[in-house]
């Protein structure tokens, strides 16, 4: 991940219209950003600083569902004047949708380089594995690959006897 | 449709990192070999319970920082050497040749390359060769702590100066190192910044002047209980750097030695005097005035009395956040003085003489932000100090009101109605609070600790209250609180599921059944059941086989526990450091089971054990003296244990202290 040059200071007065950023989904959407929204994201402010976010950006690893979504999400934690603690609630909701959806999100807050998304969604995912037994995890991610039984049994005494 | 396993090995690594409890980061290892892999790769710090699995792991946990062996027995120089050799596989179990959980051919000793901070307290059994190769081999290692391995000497002192990147060094009741040991430190790890030295009582102001002399960049020095004089304070001024500095109980420095430290340490941020009985306000007030940005000051036990010079000055330490003085004679000015410091969050009154009820409302009316406040046995304060205090303090997180017999139930109303933040509260010897006191007490859901110590008139159903609500509950004492019995264990076993340290002692109405309950406490860890003569093997049993992480056991004076409840406790209780058998009428064979079984066993006490004979002991001394550190026992048996088993004892670094 580069440096990212430090944002340019748009400091919009209330006559001035608001510069919009087109997105493309992978599969053919537009959506309309707010630049201070953009901003939230690096790989994005890196596109507007190099003055590429001209002609609607493609994103081929984001599908529109999930970048209106994005977009939603950017735009509110750009808001002014919001208080951290309806914007927590606000987060809460947000992330408050099925497994395969919070999945998405991450991979979308990872590509697009937005730290907030990314620790939000990260989160989540740890407070669903927390307190659960490891058959729990697996049937609750549907993860498929295991030990043998031989490694398994390493682990768990290892886990038992050997270290904390 | 993305799931779990879409995810790229970066973003499970940041998953994994917020998991923050151990419990949670080996259910994760123990999902799937991805998630093991991730969980070999992040892992940076790992506390190491047997020796048998040493090597193994640090071959498979290549980016280690921090090693502590603290707690696992048979550190010796001969484990050492079998650490940093580099032939022959490092795990003890053979692996299946498709077994991925350990790729072969990676290096073995990366581990020493990778060490910062290494934690060898208590490893009696280590010898200087031994620490020296282990300095050595570690050649980016930057703290060691060595604190408590009470045979060490200047041999050992030598094996640390080795280390030339060292940064901290921690040597607290190291007995045997002189001023020859610490100045060799000082010349070979010229950039310390962090030295503790408490306890090591053969240390003067010749090695603290050369410590001062050569490692310039000291931010950290901790002097307690040493002999030394005004002197090294001259030497300690003379530190640029410092910021920390502890003295406690070092009784031959005198306000003459303040007047240099006033002069000096420019960064000085936190005094710690408590315990000096040759300074006063006059010492206190140089060290005040030199240092503007001092936030926390302790002198407690070491004045007698407060002058109104030294309390105006606090009014000029902007940024003082802490002040203790303990066992001072505080008169209202004296409190009208600290009122002007808003920026206190902690202060220390305890067995301060003088201590009102008007006093303490002027107090509070003024530092609206204390947080931590200890009025340890100040007998004259009422309910009415507790109001104010509870009112203007809304951020109070810990209130120590031990012997504070006039508190009554309307205390705690008060506290649970204004200090929802209140995690911390000692109420020990507090004999005017009641049930209904506990239920007011309640409220406070974020309680952590609760002491009830000497309560008489408590009893189930108040503790019934406190346990049907404040769920965070880690740590209760109810030292002889005759009014608990198994009900109240019943509603602990419910309620409180995080508790972690529980004392019972004298509470002689538990019977097998509130054990039964314990045994439900899945944290528990650190249990005192002194002189409860209702409970037999049964109850014991119930508790060994579900408590499964009890550490510290105190069961002196259980004289009804049969040897069926010390089989089950050598069978369950695996992780068993600490334990106190004296007065338990356990037979030979239970003891050798015990001292045998528990591999992890490090410390006991074993005075007046009727039915054990002298070879009872050889045998169960015997199957342990490769791990035992410390070991209590009837002075009696001193001659009739035979030498060889007191030389073994000895020469493994066992303590043995004779009853």
């Amino acid at each position: 991940m580069s440096s990212s040059p430090p944002p340019s200071s748009a400091a919009a007065s209330p006559s001035c219209p608001k510069k919009m950023i087109a997105l493309r989904s992978s599969d053919g959407e537009t959506f309309e950003i707010e630049e201070a929204a953009a901003l939230q994201s690096k790989t994005l402010e890196n596109m507007i600083d190099e003055d590429c976010a001209g002609t609607p950006i493609p994103l081929p690893n984001v599908t529109g569902k999930i970048l209106a979504k994005v977009v939603e999400f950017c735009s509110k934690h750009a808001e002014p004047g919001v208080d951290d603690e309806s914007l927590r609630a606000w987060d809460a909701e947000f992330v408050n949708v099925e497994q395969a959806t919070v999945f998405d999100y991450i991979l979308a807050a990872n590509f697009l380089e937005i730290p907030t998304l990314l620790n939000l969604t990260c989160n989540v995912v740890a407070d669903m594995i927390r307190g659960k037994t490891p058959d729990e995890i697996r049937k609750f991610f549907n993860i498929k690959s295991i030990f043998s039984p031989e490694e398994e049994e390493e682990v768990r005494r290892e886990n038992h006897w050997a270290f904390e | 449709m993305a799931s779990l396993e879409s995810l790229t090995e970066d973003l499970l690594v940041r998953i994994y990192k917020g998991l923050a409890s151990d419990g949670d980061r080996k259910s994760w290892r123990l999902v799937c070999r991805d998630f093991h892999r991730i969980d070999a790769l992040t892992r940076s710090s790992l506390r190491v319970l047997r020796v048998e699995f040493l090597r193994s792991l640090l071959a498979n946990y290549p980016r280690l920082d921090t090693l502590d062996l603290s707690v696992c027995p048979r550190i010796d120089d001969g484990a050492v050497a079998v650490l940093l050799t580099s032939r022959g596989s490092p795990w003890a179990f053979p692996r299946a040749a498709s077994s991925s959980l350990s790729p072969p051919g990676r290096d073995p000793l990366a581990w020493t390359r990778g060490l910062r901070k290494l934690v060898l307290s208590r490893s009696t059994g280590l010898g200087h060769h031994g620490l020296e190769q282990v300095i050595r081999a570690c050649a980016y290692l930057e703290s060691v702590d060595v604190s408590h391995c009470c045979g060490f000497g200047d041999r050992e002192a030598a094996a640390l100066s080795c280390g030339a990147r060292l940064r901290e060094v921690k040597m607290d009741k190291c007995l045997g190192v002189t001023d020859v040991g610490l100045a060799k430190i000082a010349v070979g790890c010229g950039r310390l910044e962090k030295v503790s030295l408490k306890w090591c009582m053969e240390i003067g102001d010749l090695g603290v002047d050369l410590l001062c002399n050569k490692c310039v960049d000291l931010k950290f020095l901790d002097l307690s209980y040493l002999k030394v004089t005004n002197d090294s304070l001259r030497s300690i001024g003379s530190l640029p750097k410092l910021e920390v500095l502890a003295l406690v109980g070092c009784s031959l420095i005198d306000d003459t030695g303040l007047q240099f430290l006033g002069g000096g340490c420019p960064l000085l941020r936190v005094i710690d005097m408590s315990r000096c009985n040759g300074i006063s306000s006059c010492g206190l007030i140089s060290v005040a005035k030199g240092h503007e940005d001092l936030v926390q000051l302790n002198a407690s036990y070491s004045l007698t009395e407060c002058s109104s010079i030294l309390l105006r000055c606090f009014k000029d330490l902007k940024n003082l956040n802490a002040i203790k003085i303990d066992g001072a004679r505080v008169s209202d000015s004296a409190f009208k003085a600290l009122s002007n410091c808003t920026s206190l969050v902690e202060i220390g009154l305890g067995k301060c003489i003088g201590a009102t009820n008007l006093g303490l409302m002027r107090l509070v009316s003024g530092c609206v932000n204390l947080r931590v406040l200890d009025l340890t046995c100040c007998h004259s304060i009422t309910d009415a100090a507790i109001f104010a205090i509870s009112d203007s303090c809304r951020n109070l997180t810990c209130l120590k009101l031990e012997s504070c017999n006039m508190i009554t139930e309307k205390s705690l109303y008060y506290l649970g109605s204004f200090c929802l933040l209140l995690e911390e509260l000692d109420l020990t010897d507090c004999g005017g609070i009641n049930d209904t006191g506990l239920e007011y007490l309640s409220n406070c859901l974020e309680l952590s600790c609760l002491k009830l110590a000497l309560c008489p008139t408590i009893s189930d159903k108040g503790l019934g209250h406190i346990a049907s609500k404040c769920r965070k509950i880690c740590e209760i004492d109810l030292y002889r609180c005759n009014g608990i019995g198994d009900d109240a264990l019943a509603a602990l076993s419910s309620g409180c599921k995080k508790l972690r340290r529980l004392n019972l002692s004298y509470c002689s109405d538990v019977t097998d059944r509130g054990m039964e309950y314990l045994g439900q406490l899945e944290e528990l860890w650190d249990l005192e059941m002194r002189s409860l003569f209702n409970v037999t093997g049964v109850g014991l049993m119930a508790l060994a086989a579900g408590c499964k992480r009890l550490a510290d056991l105190d069961m002196k004076y259980c004289e009804n526990v049969d040897d069926s409840g010390f089989w089950a406790l050598a069978y369950y209780a695996r992780n068993l450091r600490q334990i106190n058998l004296s007065h338990c009428n356990i037979s030979n064979m239970g003891l050798c089971m015990v001292m045998s079984n528990l591999t992890r066993l490090q410390e006991a006490k074993l005075v007046h054990l009727n039915k054990v004979t002298v070879e009872g002991f050889e045998l169960a001394l015997r199957t342990c003296w490769v791990r035992i550190k410390k070991v209590k026992l009837l002075a009696a048996l001193r001659f009739k244990l035979s030498s060889d088993v007191r030389e073994t004892l000895h020469s493994r670094g066992c303590k043995i202290r004779w009853d």
